[in-house]
């Protein structure tokens, strides 16, 4: 596979990129009246209990021990935050995202870097002067959970994914690098060669960011062009002081150094995930920590799971679903990835349906990352109204001709129902997966599905009866 | 060693504890102070998990 489309940096420099940073979208919460102000100092040990009471976003202004630091977290708690953030409708942000899929923009690289007015470097560098939050009760140490970690690799070219961190020492972190994903591959060609993979961590980015780290590219897609289609702008990337990556220039903190070449050796975890479950140990490599660097007043994002996890994950499986029904010639109208399935594990779509395409349709939607329930309507269902989708499944399915059921397909180890503890360290998960066809099957007459109406119905009015 | 993290580590040898136990049982100490005492646990390499993600000394660490 050719690494030729991916770029190695970014266009000449210019000052033509985006000025959507982390900062712009608090702002912007915050104008919304979707982001709540604590003044109060506050210890890193109540950060996630004290978001997860609050229906707004949270920025905590001081922070105890930690003076220059502030706080934010819940950013994209809820739908409607993450529709603010994509400047859409919460049922059309997964338009949005596929759109900017569509439209990518190449990053440009800049002198000018806001995350790089502070520096440490050699013994100097510290995570502990970073207000490393404990999130969870059974998490195994304090995490960072909001990250973009860029990578590179001779062939394939450059990778922004997400991957939490587990303090260890003001050195070193644990990361969870059990899932399949670029960077795994990447780190495990460089193991082979007994080498480490040299990555560095963006945190306090944008959301387009994030969503675009979270999805799941092909191998020579650039995320930083994606992230730059969402903003309708190049990303603007600093190159990063002690390794060959560039990092979101308006970072708000970044950590730069090397996934060590012990394989999956670590413990790491429990991390509540996103799957709503505190999870469990695994085994993982360790992120070494060569250099630090930061904004003077630099604010630290704490995303709260398991719901920024959901919500950041839904757009981006969405938004593949789409991708994979149009590759199969099938004309989606809508599609959901609920937040009871995490936004991850389940895709519903309502499609225009040519004989055939219900069962298209669920091919194609169960081929996405590891969802593992697929349901398709006609374009007649309002898939966001549960009642409709269970009228459809309750009328429309025959489960002996309905159903597709998959075995063996790539499964995720945050699903307890797959034992993935079975497997041992570094080992990778299958799944079951199902499809329901929902849509009227082929040979019913529409007319038997022809919805009752009441007699004068928007001729009479209620109204006039009083 | 620090004395924060001989506390710990003296906890961890009555039995295990998960992690935001051994917070709990030193939560009047300062979170970066806390940090600073576990990575001086985790570079001593004495820690281990059990099954339910408890930490626990390494049989040769128990002195």
């Amino acid at each position: 596979m050719s690494a030729e489309k991916k770029t190695n940096g970014g266009a000449a420099n210019a000052d033509v990129g985006t000025k959507q940073s982390f900062r712009d979208f608090l702002a912007t919460l915050d104008h919304a009246g979707e982001l709540r102000r604590i003044a109060k100092p506050v210890d890193p040990r109540a950060f996630s209990t004290l978001i997860a009471q609050s229906p707004q976003a949270v920025m905590f202004d001081h922070v105890e021990g930690y003076p220059e630091w502030r706080v934010a977290g819940g950013l994209v708690s809820t739908r409607k935050r993450l529709a603010i953030a994509m400047g859409s409708t919460q049922n059309d942000v997964a338009m949005r995202f596929e759109e900017a899929l569509r439209r990518p923009i190449e990053p440009i690289m800049t002198n000018e870097a806001p995350c790089q007015e502070v520096v440490y470097e050699g013994d100097t560098v510290d995570l502990t002067t970073i207000p490393y939050p404990l999130m969870h009760k059974l998490d195994g140490g304090p995490y960072i959970s909001a990250t973009c970690v860029v990578s590179k690799d001779p062939e394939f070219g450059r990778n922004v994914g997400s991957y939490r961190l587990m303090y260890r020492t003001p050195t070193e972190t644990g990361i969870d690098l059990v899932s399949p994903s670029d960077m795994r591959l990447y780190y495990q060609r460089q193991l082979d060669r007994k080498r480490p993979l040299e990555i560095a961590v963006a945190v306090g980015v944008h959301p387009f960011e994030m969503l675009a780290a979270s999805y799941k590219a092909p191998i020579n897609t650039d995320e930083y062009a994606i992230a730059g289609g969402l903003h309708g702008a190049p990303v603007r990337l600093a190159k990063c002081r002690t390794v060959d990556l560039e990092v979101p220039a308006d970072a708000e903190l970044v950590l730069e150094g090397e996934l060590l070449p012990i394989g999956w050796s670590a413990d790491e975890g429990p991390f509540g995930e996103f799957s709503q479950i505190s999870g469990d140990v695994k085994w993982n490599p360790i992120f070494r920590v060569k250099c630090i660097t930061r904004r003077k007043d630099p604010i630290f994002y704490l995303l709260q799971m398991p719901w920024e996890n959901d919500w950041l994950c839904a757009p981006v499986v969405e938004a593949a679903g789409l991708q994979a029904l149009r590759n199969a010639s099938v004309q989606p109208v809508a599609i959901r990835a609920p937040v009871g399935s995490c936004g991850y594990w389940t895709l519903i779509a309502s499609i225009k349906k040519r004989p055939g395409e219900g069962k298209n349709a669920l091919l194609a939607l169960l081929s996405v990352a590891e969802v593992k329930l697929a349901i398709v309507t006609d374009d007649d269902i309002n898939i966001h109204d549960p009642d409709q989708l269970d009228w459809a499944m309750t009328f429309r399915v025959q489960a002996d001709k309905d159903v597709i059921i998959v075995s063996g397909a790539r499964g995720k180890h945050v699903d307890p129902s797959i034992r993935a503890w079975e497997l041992g360290k570094g080992g990778l998960p299958t799944t079951a997966k199902l499809g329901i066809d929902a849509t009227i099957p082929e040979g019913i007459p529409k007319k038997f599905y022809t919805r009752l109406e009441y007699y004068d119905f928007g001729g009479t009015k209620l109204g006039d009866y009083k | 060693m620090n004395s924060l993290a001989s506390s710990i580590l003296n906890a961890l040898k009555e039995q295990p504890y998960q992690f935001s136990e051994l917070v709990d049982l030193h939560r009047d100490v300062a979170w970066r102070d806390f940090l600073t005492a576990w990575g001086q646990l985790r570079a001593a390499a004495v820690l281990a998990r059990d099954e339910n993600g408890r930490y626990l000394l390494k049989t040769d660490a128990k002195g």
